[in-house]
């Protein structure tokens, strides 16, 4: 279809014959379009928005998290309103018709029970033919979805799951790995920390996938830019007692230049308190820390974890185009946006604007929109949607824990000492292993 | 009571062929089967009067060994299921082998740290089972028929389950199932008339273990995928609640209470902020409103009134 809204190529059906009716419904579209042009400005009609045609009618994008668990705080029902607010901001950008008809969001709370998201996606798919689904907590659960979404043909944008077997074993041609994932934490603080801090380390994570594969990850990192594992252990996952002292002590027998934390939620609080408690600091024991969301600084408390580096795909005080987002989000919700918040915005803005190019919500040609596509926007700096596996690449910060001294707000948490650029942030492709 | 039997029998099969087009598909699957692992459960614990709080151990053992046998071997999901029975059964028979010598709460504490050994060695042994991310992509395979969408898989399963519950009902309705009512009422006794009660309740329990197996073998396969969850303890519990929710010693008491908790759960996910508290709070009250579980108290409801009726 050309700029217009009008062509020859028109004048033919969808099957290629030669159609009298259509060639004067043309020219009357044509003969309209000429004066209204020649007259006032069009009315909603002709502008080239109209020209996306949603295959159902309506769009509808589900987002599955975790709403009442460990996760609700990092993600949960926040996020849910960070994709109502990205419609929100979509429309009024482009008009209430921007997509050719209604925008609907729809939830679900896991629980993070894998058969329960399993599940959920297929009545989203089917039932409500929802053709996105967004977040999704828990490497298990995301999984599932990613086969559901392979089976149904309909697109998956995972946000909170950090597992690399979505871009790996697992990939699939609807499937896609937003924000962040184990390799790129390993590779911002793993390379900084042992450039900067010390080549010794000593490793503890908790014993379950994601901490394996944060450990497997960081000694990998670690190993590459000249430092050494001295030895790492694993934490009974869950710790019931949230007793660390166990592997502190021993860290402080060892004598580390630094004890990498690969704890998350309320194992890592705890891991912090017992560090600043055995007093590590003082013994020249620095902390480098694994996965860090601004919910878990709140939780810790700011001072405590002062000075810590780590890596995130975003700080919502990064810049003034961050800063709008969170002010808008702030004012909506009465917090500050996690990364996965500013995440889950972004990955709905960019999918409707994948629709917009495609000119239809038809998984295919998204894919084919999405494939390849480079962008920046508030969150993604310096993106591209790596084709072979869907992992979306882009620019991942290094940031520092700063004192309540310093802070300009009750959120204003961290500094940003670096930028991680994509390439270094990304897993190299040989190593995804993506058969899609 | 014949003719009441047959016209529940009616009832049922109408209801589990109408399900997915009642529900969505992915939903119906996930209650049939979890109506038959209650029903395994029922076996157990209405007929034979053993509290088993480890049957995530079947339900998951038999989940995991026939996710694998169909994604590495690529069978067909019903010789899939029959390994997933095999392994059910194997772990079945020592494990009910010990927890028979105890009794009430101490059996449920047994069976409870033998699922719970599973579950770590399941979440340890990676290589074989995925840890955290389980078995992923397991393939619905049946030759000459294409069964990869839910709603397909549903009715090529629908015959499977028919089959575990009929075995269980002709379990309940032998002379073995009266011999094994009769040790949950009295054991001494029925030890005094000459039974076997050991054998008779260890039997029952693999034949519970290997019921359950089925469940799980097509709830993975079915799901595409087996994880932890399958193992983890409340899944025991979620079935021992839908079992004495619909009513102990029904037989099909657990369907109705699986088809209840599911849909409570399901519906609930995406309205409240804390389905676990309002779920919890529902299945309080429907306990202390129905004693004797759903099923026995909808019996007596419809006798009292067909008497009210010929009364009046």
């Amino acid at each position: 279809m050309s700029f217009y809204g009008t062509s020859v190529s028109e004048a033919f059906d969808e099957k290629g014959r030669f159609d009298m009716k259509r060639v004067i419904a043309l020219a009357m579209v044509a003969a309209v379009m000429a004066a209204a042009c020649g007259a006032a400005a069009p009315s909603g009609g002709g502008a080239p928005a109209t020209a996306v045609k949603l295959t159902s009618g309506k769009l509808v994008m589900g987002v599955i998290n975790d709403q009442s668990g460990v996760y609700a705080d990092l993600s949960g029902k926040n996020a849910v309103e960070a994709v109502k607010m990205a419609v929100e901001d979509f429309k009024a950008k482009y008009g209430d018709n921007a997509l050719g008809g209604p925008i609907e969001v729809i939830t679900a709370d896991h629980q993070n029970k894998p058969d329960v998201a399993s599940s959920k996606a297929q009545e989203f798919y089917e039932r409500n033919n929802a053709s996105v689904i967004f977040d999704v907590p828990t490497s298990s659960a995301a999984l599932a979805i990613a086969k559901v979404a392979g089976d149904q043909k309909r697109l998956y944008i995972n946000i909170t799951a950090a597992t690399t077997d979505l871009t790996g074993a697992s990939c699939n041609k609807y499937t896609f790995h937003y924000a962040y994932d184990t390799y790129m934490l390993a590779a911002g603080t793993g390379k900084w920390v042992t450039e900067n801090l010390g080549k010794q380390w000593y490793i503890i994570y908790p014993n379950y996938a994601f901490g394996q594969d944060m450990e497997k990850s960081f000694r990998s990192a670690v190993t590459k830019f000249g430092g050494n594992v001295i030895q790492s252990d694993g934490s009974p996952f869950p710790n019931q007692t949230g007793d660390f002292s166990q592997l502190l002590l021993k860290a402080g027998q060892l004598k580390p230049q630094v004890l990498g934390a690969m704890q998350a939620g309320g194992d890592l609080v705890n891991v912090v308190k017992q560090y600043n408690e055995f007093k590590l600091k003082d013994q020249g024991i620095k902390l480098a820390i694994g996965l860090l969301f601004d919910t878990d600084i709140t939780a810790i408390g700011q001072d405590n974890m002062a000075g810590v580096v780590y890596t995130t795909p975003w700080v919502w005080s990064m810049d003034d185009q961050a800063k709008s987002f969170a002010d808008k989000f702030l004012k909506r919700t009465g917090i500050r946006p996690t990364f996965a918040h500013a995440a889950n915005y972004s990955a709905a803005w960019q999918y409707m604007e994948a629709i917009r190019r495609a000119g239809t919500d038809d998984a295919d040609a998204v894919v084919k929109q999405l494939e390849g596509y480079k962008f920046n926007d508030f969150f993604i700096r310096n993106g591209q949607i790596r084709a072979e596996d869907h992992w979306v690449m882009h620019d991942a910060l290094l940031a520092q824990v700063k004192p309540s001294s310093e802070a300009k707000e009750k959120f204003d948490y961290s500094k940003v000492l670096g930028t991680i650029p994509a390439e270094t942030a990304s897993r190299p492709l040989a190593d995804a292993n993506c058969k899609k | 009571m014949r003719r009441r039997d047959l016209a529940f029998l009616a009832l049922g099969i109408v209801v589990a062929l109408a399900l997915p087009r009642v529900l969505y598909s992915a939903l119906a699957l996930r209650i049939l089967l979890w109506a038959l692992f209650a029903v395994s459960v029922d076996l157990l614990l209405g007929y034979g009067g053993m509290l088993s709080f480890g049957h995530a151990a079947f339900w998951g053992g038999g989940g995991y060994a026939a996710a694998l046998l169909a994604k590495t071997f690529e069978l067909p999901f019903p010789l899939a299921a029959l390994g997933g029975i095999a392994c059910a059964m194997l772990l079945a028979a020592p494990i009910g082998y010990l927890a028979i010598r105890r009794r009430g709460i101490y059996l449920a504490m047994v069976t409870l740290a033998f699922a719970q050994m599973l579950f770590y060695v399941a979440n340890e042994w990676r290589g074989l089972t995925g840890g955290e991310n389980g078995v992923q992509g397991v393939p619905k395979i049946l030759p000459g028929l294409s069964v990869g969408r839910t709603a397909d898989f549903y009715y090529a399963a629908l015959p499977l389950v028919l089959v575990g519950l009929f075995v269980a009902y002709r379990i309940v309705h032998s002379p073995f199932g009266h011999v094994l009512v009769s040790i949950r009422d009295n054991e001494a006794r029925a030890q005094a008339l000459g039974y076997p009660t050991q054998r008779y309740k260890l039997i029952a329990f693999v034949l519970s273990g290997g019921i359950a197996g089925l469940a799980g073998s097509l709830y993975a396969i079915g799901n595409s995928f087996a994880s932890l969850d399958l193992l983890h303890w409340t899944t025991s519990g979620s079935a021992v609640l839908m079992t004495v929710l619909g009513g102990m010693g029904t037989l099909w008491g657990g369907a109705v209470g699986a088809a209840i908790v599911l849909l409570l759960e399901d519906s609930l996910s995406s309205v409240t902020e804390a389905p676990g508290v309002v779920t919890g709070a529902i299945l309080i009250a429907i306990v202390l409103g129905f004693r004797r579980g759903l099923l026995p108290e909808a019996g007596r409801a419809i006798e009292w009134v067909a008497l009210r009726r010929r009364g009046g």
